[in-house]
Order: C-alpha cells, then structure tokens, then sequence
C-alpha cells in the first residue's frame, strides 16, 4: 500500500493556540501508543528519551542517524499473536519531525500494531519501541449469522431498515452542536454583512426594516472603537481580556455594539508591576 | 391486558464537577444551577405529581456520580438557594414591571410561579433532590443507573485499570446516595469497545446502553435489530437505541424543539433589560450574560429582534400536541414491530437529560403529558426499566456489540481530534503512575492514604470526557485545558512529594479542600491487574 498522504493533512502540527503551560513536553520515556478514532483512522503519540536517542545514534553511527527518516511502520495484526515477523502485511508512514499522527489504516475491521523506527538509507527498518495492538470499530452488517437466533436474509434487510440502519451517522448529535447550529443561523439572520467573531458570541441582533428582497429596505447595525495608547512594555486589559500592544504601544479594539449599556474598562500596568490606570467607557445603544 | 411492546426512556443526567470556593463567585458553576432550576426541579415535580395522582410510569435516568456529587454538596447547595432566591427577587419585580404589558404579563407570571416551585421543592428536602430522586427509585417507577466516575472517555484508555477504575469509584459512590448497588451503568458518551463490559461485569452492573450501530454492527447478527436486548459475551446486557424516536426530538427540520410557538434560548433578559435594573442579577464582573428569564418564542427562521413575544398557553397546548404524535408513533412502530418480531418489541429512547428544560423549555410538559396519555390513552405499549425488562424476558441473543458512541459519526472523533489530542499522553502516564503509587503503597495510613486519595481524585477529574468535548466545541475552550492542566498538575505534584516521601500539607489540604469529588474513595481502585 501507499503511504497515506491524506494523513499529512491531520499531522497535529497546529498546536500554536493551545496552551499546555505547566505540563511536561516529555515524561523521559520511548514508548508509543495508539488509539482508534473511527473505523478507518487512529491516532498515534510517541516519545523517545535522549538516552536512547544517544544509543542509536552511537549504535548505528551519527552518519547513518542523521541520514535516516523517521517511521511510523503499520502491521496488519489481525487474527495473529504477532511476534513482529508474522503480521499479514505492513505500510510505512514517514512522520519526520512529528510526535503525534492520524494514521488511515486504508482497511476496515482490522487489528493494528505500530513499530516507531528508523529507515537508514540503505531502506533497513531499525525499530525503537512498539506500540499496543488495537481492533478498530467494526463497520458494517457482521456476515456471522448465529445458529440459536438465526434470520432470513431477506428479513434481516427489513429488520436493519426499521431499525434505522440508512440513517446511522445522520442522526447522533449532541445537545452543545445542534444549538451552535442554530445560534449560527440566528447570527446569519441578524447580521448579513458582518463577519461574526469568537467574541460575538453574546451579540444581539441588529436593527432591519423591511428586509424583502424588492422595494426600498434599510439595514443599520452599530460597532465601537475603543482606542489609545500606553507605554510599549505594559500589561492591558479591556473587559479583563489580555490586549497585544503595538510596538508603539498603541491599541485599536472593534466590539459590535448591542442595545443596552455596555461598559468597556481599561486597566493598564507598567511592566515592573508598580503603576496602574484605569479608564472605563460606558457606552448605551437604544434602537427605536 | 399483556401490551404489544414496551417503551424505555432513558435520561442522561451529567455535569462536570465544577465547584470553586476558592471564589466566591464562579460563572462556570451557573451549569449546575441554570440545570437544577430548568431540568431537575422541574422533572423531579412532574414525577412525584405522577405518585400523587396514581400515573403509573417508569422512567430510567443516569445521574452520574459528579452531578450527584454537585447536588450532594453543601457549598453548592447554599449558593444555589442564594440564586434561586435572587432570580425569584428578579421574576417578582418582573411581574411588577411588565403589569401594562399584556405581551409579556403571562410569561412574568409564569416565571414566577415556576421559580416558587422549584423554591418549594427545594426546601421540602431540604437543598438535596436527590433524596427526591432516590424516593421515587425506592418507590419502584424510577431506575437511576450510574455513569463512569468522573464521566470519563472509556475507549481512549489504554490501561485497564482506568477503565475499572472509572467503573469502581462510581459504583462505590452510588451506594452512598441510593443505599444499594447501581443495575445499570451509562457509558460516558455512550462510548463502547469490545471488553469493556467485563469490567462492568466485576461491579456487578447487568446493562448497559449502546448507539443503534453497537448493535446492528455486532457479531453475529442481532437477530431482533435493536428491538431487543442483547447479552456480552460477559452476560451483561446491552440495549440500543432507538433511530426513530432520536430523529424525532433531533431532526433539524421537523424535530419538536424547533417549533415556532416554543421558547427561543437565544433571546433573554440579560440582554434585553436595562443594566442598571438587571445589574445585580448578574455575575460580579458585571458582564451581560443569559439569566435564563426568556419573553419570546422561535417565531421561525427570523433575525433575535423579529422575535414575537412568547405565549405560554400556546407553547403549552404546542407541547401536547407533540406528546400526542409521539405517543401515536410508538403505537403505531409497536403494532408494526410486534409483527415483524413474533416477540413484543422494545423501543428504547435517550436523551440528555438538560435537554428537557435547560435547552428545550417546554420539555418537562413534554413529558408530563407524554406519560399523563400513555397511561390514560392506549394500551398498545407501556414503558419499562430495563431490570423490569430483563426479569420479564430473561432469554436474549448473546453478541459482541460493535464499537461505537452516541457522538458525532458515531466514533471517538468528538473527543480525539487537533483540538484535544494532546491530554491523552498526560492522562495515560497519570494513570502508570498510579497504579504504580497503588503497587508501591498497598496498605498506606494517615497523611500518606490522604495524599494517594487525593492524587486519585486529580486523576478522575482530569479524565472527565467534559473537557475533551468542550476543546472541541470551541466554547469555554479556555476553562477546560486549565482544568485538564490543573489536575495533571496537582495529580504529577502529589506523585512527586509521595514518591520523594514528603507531603506538603498545606498543599494536600487545600487540595482537599477545593476538589473534594468522592469524600470515600479509596486509591486502591487504581490496582494494576
């Protein structure tokens, strides 16, 4: 099989957002783990300590170390006690740089087990740990028809129809999901030009008269810029957000502005921590 | 007169634990007390309604060990009442406020009277429901089944001992509310792999849920889809779920909750009033945020200013009309299955439970008349407990379910993506350093059984599936990697101070003190194998 290009698309290489401040980015161990994810995929995350680093560097030669690519290789273990010489086949997936993988296991309703390694140059696999065998989840109808409770094929269709068979996929959706959905469609509703950012999760909707598509219409909507500037190593908040200053230590903020009060403090502290100012905007929108 | 087929309904009680008194005000505690005012009370009332009137009814509902052990805790209880009696103070003024506006009066007044109920409830036992709760267990017409500890993701453990555990703790603490052992479990997420359910085989549990493909997909073939339950190969049972009732509740074009004459969520009065009126009814940071007080219904697909003020007797005669067509539905799926089976079918229905109040607000009437009319109006079905079931019909098809959850595709993928992939090398290694404090430790006393207790705790709290699923959602994403990262953190440090023998007090006892989930656990849950 071919390497699984699609897989490079979910390297997990995205983490910038995510904060993990505090935990460690290694525990000192070499090992690697995989979990299924859906019939098709799983995910994978590995380690290797420095210590064993050094060793096969020493081991095989810094030369062939550095000439080697790093490799997820993927056997099909399915049925087998596998002794890693007899699985059913295997792929190579090169993971480079990565310490984490979304692997497309390109066959369904099978077993897998993964070795972390090096391919020297020359195409040998040196291994350097091995993971834990994992079933994926079964797709599809089993063929296996039980003696004891057994039904007629035609019969069975029928059962799996009214059991809702077509619709498996269609139909599971979580409360937080089906609500987003229809928040975004309100917000749709209520602000056709605006694009709509994290922090208008709470917005209202605008001012429209008359929104049918023929005749004369009028749509208006309101937005605040909160402006300023303050030294360029200081700490501001507005409405307790953290704010990047500009190098020049100025700031530009846009809010979309709802009917109602809405406040906007500012809190600015020097970068010793010994000075603070604080200015608070009150602003009040009334459509009518 | 023997019915045709059987109804189960089952609900999902859960919230994460979040409980702060570090703070002495937390806007993330609002889930459980927006939950308690909009679902709990409200379901807890219709029920013992039901006693008081003689309507026979049987409902199964988890109500998972954290929720519970919200609810049991008298920090939480006291700030509830505290903002159950502010939002009454609110519905009051409002009653006064709205007295010229015929638009809004019915509403006012229907708040109102909703609020002194909950109050009323409340006080009856006195701040903890779930004795409420557990007296309609006892009194036979409700089943409550626990859920994994801390809500944690089954199948994205590698170490058996988390996934027992997740199952021990919980059944361990279910005893302490409801005084015996829990029947059936509710797999967080319902998140199933082959296997699991010997561990719930070594906590005694007899069943269990499963998404219809868990099911269908098994091996060999169910020989009844999922009108029947099956047994694991560990002999505990499974029940699936039924697609035509979900699709029902959750279909984006005809599902109930969308009708137009029902409460739109999005629309409240923490926006719409004025601040200085709604100023002390909100959080001390003084931000506008829903209050959960809502005057208008979902008119249709129109913008949140285009809503047209909410009317309760329509929204009311709406919610019967919808228990009407459900009933109908099952009587006529029970007649055709019954058919098709040659044995009375069973259709087993689940929901969150918060859908019913919290997101759909009229969905406690929903229910009060969906079991008001299968008890008056037909006897084509009844509804059943799945114990009820399987004393009734103990004979059922042995299979090995599928793989699977109720999430969205019906795999991990909700709670392993880009987005939260990066807690399960954390969480796995917090779990080998248990069981190894577990092995290193077998009979610890004193200050040392506190400190493993506690790190057992920290490690329940951050396997909450809760926060995987927030990350991916993208709402309150911060709160939950601080909670992932928080517990990790608190678990590796008591590792760290026990394993170098020397316990930081202090630090143990503030632990203590603010993530006190599961007062009786005990560290050996973790034992490797």
């Amino acid at each position: 099989m071919n390497e699984n290009s699609s897989s490079k698309i979910q390297g997990s290489s995205s983490k910038g957002l995510i904060n993990t401040a505090g935990l460690p980015s290694s525990y000192g161990d070499t090992k690697i783990v995989i979990l299924p994810r859906d019939p098709l995929w799983f995910f994978a995350y590995w380690e290797v300590s420095s210590g064993v680093m050094d060793a096969m560097r020493t081991r095989i030669g810094v030369d062939t170390f550095k000439t080697s690519r790093w490799v997820l290789r993927v056997y099909d273990v399915t049925g087998v006690n596998f002794d890693g010489g007899n699985a059913h086949r295997f792929f190579d997936v090169s993971v480079e740089g990565a310490q984490s993988w979304y692997v497309n296991a390109g066959e369904t309703n099978r077993s897998w087990c993964v070795d972390l390694g090096l391919v020297t140059a020359d195409g040998t696999f040196i291994l350097i740990t091995r993971s834990n065998i994992i079933a994926m989840p079964r797709q599809g109808i089993s063929s296996v028809n039980d003696e004891q409770w057994a039904i007629l094929q035609v019969e069975f269709e029928r059962l799996l129809k009214l059991s809702g068979v077509d619709k498996i996929g269609h139909t599971s959706f979580d409360v937080a999901k089906h609500m987003r959905e229809r928040w975004e469609e309100i917000v749709s509703l209520s602000l056709p030009t605006s694009p709509v950012g994290a922090s208008s999760w709470s917005s209202r909707g605008g001012a429209e008269q008359g929104t049918r598509p023929k005749g004369f219409w009028l749509k208006a909507d309101t937005e605040v810029i909160v402006y300023g500037a303050t030294e360029p190593d200081a700490k501001l908040t507005v409405q307790g957000q953290p704010v990047a200053l500009r190098p020049d230590g100025t700031f530009t903020l846009r809010f979309y502005l709802p009917d109602g009060v809405q406040q906007y403090p500012i809190h600015a502290i020097s970068s010793d921590g010994t000075m603070e100012r604080d200015i608070t905007f009150i602003v009040r929108r009334d459509t009518k | 007169m023997e019915p045709k087929g059987y109804w189960c309904l089952q609900l999902h009680a859960h919230l994460p634990y979040v409980r702060h008194p570090e703070y002495p005000d937390f806007l993330e505690e609002d889930w459980l007390y927006e939950g308690i005012t909009e679902t709990y009370l409200p379901l807890l009332g219709i029920l013992e309604q039901f006693i008081v009137e003689g309507i026979d009814f049987r409902l199964t509902m988890t109500i998972t060990p954290s929720l519970a052990g919200m609810l049991s805790d008298s920090l939480l209880q006291s700030r509830y009442y505290h903002r159950l009696n502010g939002l009454i103070d609110l519905a009051e003024k409002e009653v006064w406020r709205t007295r010229s506006m015929p638009e809004f009066q019915p509403t006012a007044l229907m708040y109102q009277r909703m609020l002194y109920d909950c109050r009323r409830i409340w006080e009856k036992y006195h701040g903890n429901i779930l004795t409420g709760f557990k007296n309609l267990q006892d009194a036979g017409k409700l089943e409550i089944i626990t859920c994994c500890a801390t809500h944690g993701f089954l199948p994205s453990q590698v170490s058996k001992s988390a996934i027992r555990a997740q199952v021990k703790v919980a059944c361990e603490d279910y005893e302490r509310h409801f005084g015996r052992r829990p029947n059936g479990i509710w797999l967080s997420e319902c998140a199933y792999q082959p296997g699991i359910d010997e561990e719930l085989k070594k906590e005694g549990i007899r069943f269990f849920f499963l998404e219809a493909h868990g099911i269908l997909y098994g091996t060999p073939r169910p020989r009844f889809g999922v009108f029947a339950p099956v047994y694991c190969p560990s002999g505990v049972a499974a029940f699936g779920r039924d697609v035509e009732t979900a699709q029902q509740v959750w279909s984006a074009e005809t599902g109930y909750p969308g009708d137009p004459d029902y409460r739109e969520f999005y629309r409240d009065l923490g926006y719409d009033l004025d601040y200085d009126y709604i100023q002390p009814y909100l959080h001390s940071d003084g931000l506008r945020r829903n209050i959960g007080l809502k005057y208008h219904r979902i008119t249709g697909k129109v913008p949140l200013s285009e809503k047209q003020p909410y009317n309760p007797e329509w929204a009311r005669n709406k919610a019967a009309s919808h228990a009407g067509n459900f009933m109908f539905n099952r009587e006529k799926q029970v007649e055709h299955l019954s058919g098709v089976l040659g044995r009375p079918p069973l259709v087993v229905s689940m929901y969150d439970a918060e859908l019913f109040g919290h997101w759909w607000f009229e969905g406690p009437q929903f229910l009060d008349f969906l079991f008001r009319k299968i008890h008056y109006d037909q006897d084509v079905f009844k509804p059943i407990t799945p114990t009820e079931y399987l004393q009734k019909f103990p004979k059922n098809q042995v299979i090995t379910p599928a793989a699977s959850s109720w999430g969205d595709k019906g795999y991990y993928e909700v709670w392993l993506n880009g987005m939260n992939d990066w807690i399960y090398r954390h969480l796995h290694k917090a779990v080998e350093r248990m069981s190894e404090l577990v092995r290193d430790n077998p009979s610890a006393e004193g200050i040392w059984r506190r400190a493993l207790n506690q790190a057992a705790r920290e490690l329940l709290l951050a396997q909450s599936s809760d926060w995987a699923f927030i990350m991916t959602t993208r709402t309150m994403v911060e709160y939950a990697e601080k909670r992932t990262r928080d517990h990790i953190t608190n678990f590796t440090a008591l590792h760290d101070q026990i394993k170098r023998k020397s316990i930081d007090e202090g630090f143990l006892g503030d632990l203590e003190f603010r993530n006190n989930i599961f007062p009786n656990i005990d560290y050996h849950a973790f034992a490797a194998e």
